[in-house]
């Protein structure tokens, strides 16, 4: 394993439902290096996209801590914690989550909004994100004019625009064919291979064991049998 | 996140949701329009109260007039208002200097047509003060000694003149009957057109030597020459007259100054005064009682004037003038201290229309309230992408609020315009009214700066305010939450 720069510690998310405590992420330890591909797979319910929040600043945990860098994102202001997402994260999910009525290159550059970016050299850097991931073609199409591979490439291209420490993929190819998973996914492993951490949060145990260099499984909020690799890759 | 990209986010989203926008802003539109035109009619109205006040120069002037004892006899604690006591209120701190309203009978002569009317004098310095400022035609007089006059409008009236200009540089005669030492003396010579030497030869000079004849004829004849002295003191008076050129006409809105038709220089009415009394009995009895019947001329530093003009120093309030003044025992009354009266009750007029523009303008804040709490509904998924971009609370809450506050401002805009037209409608509707009425047509209308900057104001606060609580509500919404929500 790389250097570790993300690191939690004990990590637990309770919700309370009246009388009634819901474990969502249950005393979980993991480590993540950096430039490293892993993989955080388990069935539905199993506590891997509260996990994955945690990770990317979007929820505050109940219980433990989570290290980046040398800070503790668990003691973090919601302000502080928005700057961690604006600079450091990257998110892409299931549903693409693009904005309907604005155009690809504008949900790219939106990402640059949170960002210190000069205004002047958004639009320049949002295009050449497009470009990277073939998208050049489809700068002024607004996500219901683009297929399903094509929106997932342009949160791709959100993602990355602000050169993010980390990219926290939330099951990235749910909602897409084969081919178009098997092109995000190598996608993935493209940015993984030129240096950018990538954290894959999945049901898909194949996808993981493909591309992932390590793998957490999680099943009713915690790790199975405290496991925490279990399927090291060489990076050669 | 610039300002500008909130600016911009914020137009984008309200054409998105054109329809719904549209209708919140014909709300705010209406009430700002309803506020805008009501208070309009009170601008309107102070403005043409404000710009009259100015034009007749009313705020720099105090008229003083002495308090008339009502209750007892006792007129020695009524202060006298003469020479000396205007000395005095001419020396008090913010007044430039005073003139009192010293007015005569007299007999005006132009064009053939004689009538009896009257003059007053005025310095100089009183002409050109504003309250004097507007002619219809002319000027003021060159100096207090030329032998020029001014006339009112009630001269026009009198004399059936209609063009004030066909005045300037013809001759006005002005004369004056006075009763005089010389008058009266003459009378004890000639009574009835009889000499007093027909008089003496009805005496019998034999009869002189007769104690008790002598006695009787003394009597009778001193008695008569009294008798002839007085009723020709009172009778047979004096014509005093001069021979003006008019210089100027006066315009019609000096009526609250009681201004007499005729304005004499200062040396004319120095003339008449001089040439002897106005024939009035109480003149009579007050000269013989100081000692003055002879000396016509002194009685100028006792004459009582019925009022006193002040005129304030520029930048001077009236207030510690009044004070002072009343404080002499005298009454003050400044059109300052009216124009206070009525500039506080046109702002309570104000508050009046604005209440009502207020209660429209609430009820479209509530439709501000339910158009943002709809979009954050509906934009729930977007807050959460957003957030996850790395959008702070305090940056959702900013889009929001400005999406409001742009709702606010368009509609003020728009608002502020549409109360202009619905306001000159009114004007147009209220114009053709008095003129119907045969009267002159009054603009009651006006849309002052401070109207529109109020107006601007209260649109974009109460937008402000109704979209707080909605974009406090986005900026708590949880990302994790809002990012699964359909």
């Amino acid at each position: 394993m790389q250097a570790s720069f993300l690191k939690t510690t004990n990590l637990s998310r309770i919700y309370s439902r009246g009388p009634h405590e819901i474990r969502a992420v249950d005393d979980v330890s993991i480590e993540i290096g950096q430039g490293e591909f892993v993989g955080i797979v388990g069935s539905s319910g199993s506590g891997k996209s509260t996990l994955l929040n945690l990770l990317a600043g979007l929820d505050h945990p109940t219980l433990g801590t989570i290290d980046f860098n040398g800070i503790d994102l668990a003691s973090l202001s919601r302000p502080k914690l928005a700057q961690y997402r604006a600079k450091n994260v990257g998110m892409i999910f299931q549903t693409f989550n693009l904005l309907p009525h604005r155009t690809a290159l504008e949900n790219v550059e939106l990402a640059l909004y949170f960002t210190p970016t000069p205004p002047k050299e958004r639009k320049g850097r949002a295009q050449k994100a497009l470009e990277m991931l073939n998208l050049g073609d489809r700068f002024e199409h607004k996500p219901n004019a683009l297929s399903g591979g094509e929106q997932q490439r342009v949160a791709v291209a959100r993602a990355l625009v602000k050169e993010p420490d980390i990219i926290f993929a939330d099951e990235p190819t749910g909602n897409l064919d084969k081919i178009n998973a098997n092109q995000i996914a190598e996608t993935l492993k493209r940015l993984n291979s030129e240096g950018l951490t990538i954290v894959l949060v999945t049901h898909d145990e194949h996808l993981t064991s493909k591309y992932a260099h390590r793998i957490y499984r999680m099943e009713f909020g915690s790790l199975v049998n405290g496991q925490k690799a279990e399927k090291p890759i060489d990076f050669s | 996140m610039t300002f500008r990209d909130v600016i911009q986010t914020g137009l984008g989203n309200l054409w998105r949701m054109k329809l719904r926008a549209s209708l919140t802003l014909l709300g705010v539109i209406i009430a700002i329009a309803a506020f805008v035109s009501m208070l309009s009619a009170g601008a309107g109205m102070q403005k043409k109260i404000n710009e009259q006040f100015d034009k007749l120069g009313l705020l720099f002037t105090i008229q003083v007039s002495p308090i008339h004892q009502e209750d007892g006899n006792d007129t020695s604690k009524v202060a006298p208002l003469n020479d000396s006591t205007m000395e005095i209120i001419s020396k008090l701190p913010g007044v430039q200097f005073a003139y009192p309203l010293d007015d005569y009978k007299i007999v005006a002569s132009f064009n053939d047509t004689v009538i009896n009317t009257h003059g007053q004098a005025l310095p100089i310095r009183a002409l050109n003060t504003k309250a004097f400022s507007t002619m219809s035609a002319g000027k003021a007089f060159d100096s207090d000694s030329v032998k020029q006059t001014i006339v009112t409008d009630e001269f026009l009236e009198d004399f059936k003149i209609t063009e004030p200009d066909s005045l300037i540089g013809k001759q006005l005669i002005v004369s004056i009957e006075v009763a005089t030492f010389d008058s009266a003396l003459v009378h004890i010579f000639m009574d009835d057109g009889k000499l007093l030497w027909n008089r003496l030869r009805e005496i019998r000079f034999d009869s002189l030597f007769n104690a008790g004849y002598r006695s009787r004829i003394v009597q009778r004849e001193l008695g008569a020459a009294i008798g002839r002295f007085i009723d020709g003191y009172l009778n047979s008076r004096t014509t005093v007259s001069e021979t003006l050129t008019i210089v100027g006409v006066l315009d019609e809105s000096r009526e609250h100054l009681r201004i007499q038709p005729v304005i004499l220089p200062l040396a004319t009415a120095q003339k008449f005064s001089s040439a002897g009394f106005s024939g009035d009995m109480t003149d009579l009895i007050a000269s013989l009682s100081s000692g003055q019947l002879f000396q016509s001329s002194g009685m100028e530093s006792n004459k009582n004037y019925s009022r006193v003009t002040i005129d304030l120093k520029q930048g001077y309030s009236h207030k510690p003038v009044v004070d002072s003044v009343k404080a002499m025992g005298f009454r003050a009354f400044s059109y300052a201290q009216e124009f206070e009266e009525i500039t506080k009750f046109f702002t309570y007029f104000d508050m009046g229309l604005g209440v009502i523009g207020l209660i429209a303008l609430f009820v479209a804040s509530l439709g501000i309230i339910n158009t943002m709490m709809m979009s954050i509904t509906e934009r729930r998924r977007e807050i959460g992408v957003l957030k996850s971009l790395g959008a702070d609370e305090r940056e959702i809450k900013l889009m929001f609020l400005v999406e409001s506050a742009l709702i606010g401002s368009i509609g003020s805009i728009f608002g502020i315009l549409f109360g202009w037209g619905i306001s000159r409608v009114a004007s147009t509707v209220a114009k053709s009214f008095m003129v119907r009425q045969g009267e002159d047509p009054l603009e009651l209308f006006a849309l002052p700066l401070w109207l529109i900057a109020v107006a601007f104001a209260l649109g974009l606060l109460v937008s402000l305010v109704a979209g707080y609580y909605p974009s406090s509500r986005a900026a708590r919404i949880d990302p994790v939450e809002a990012l699964r929500y359909e």
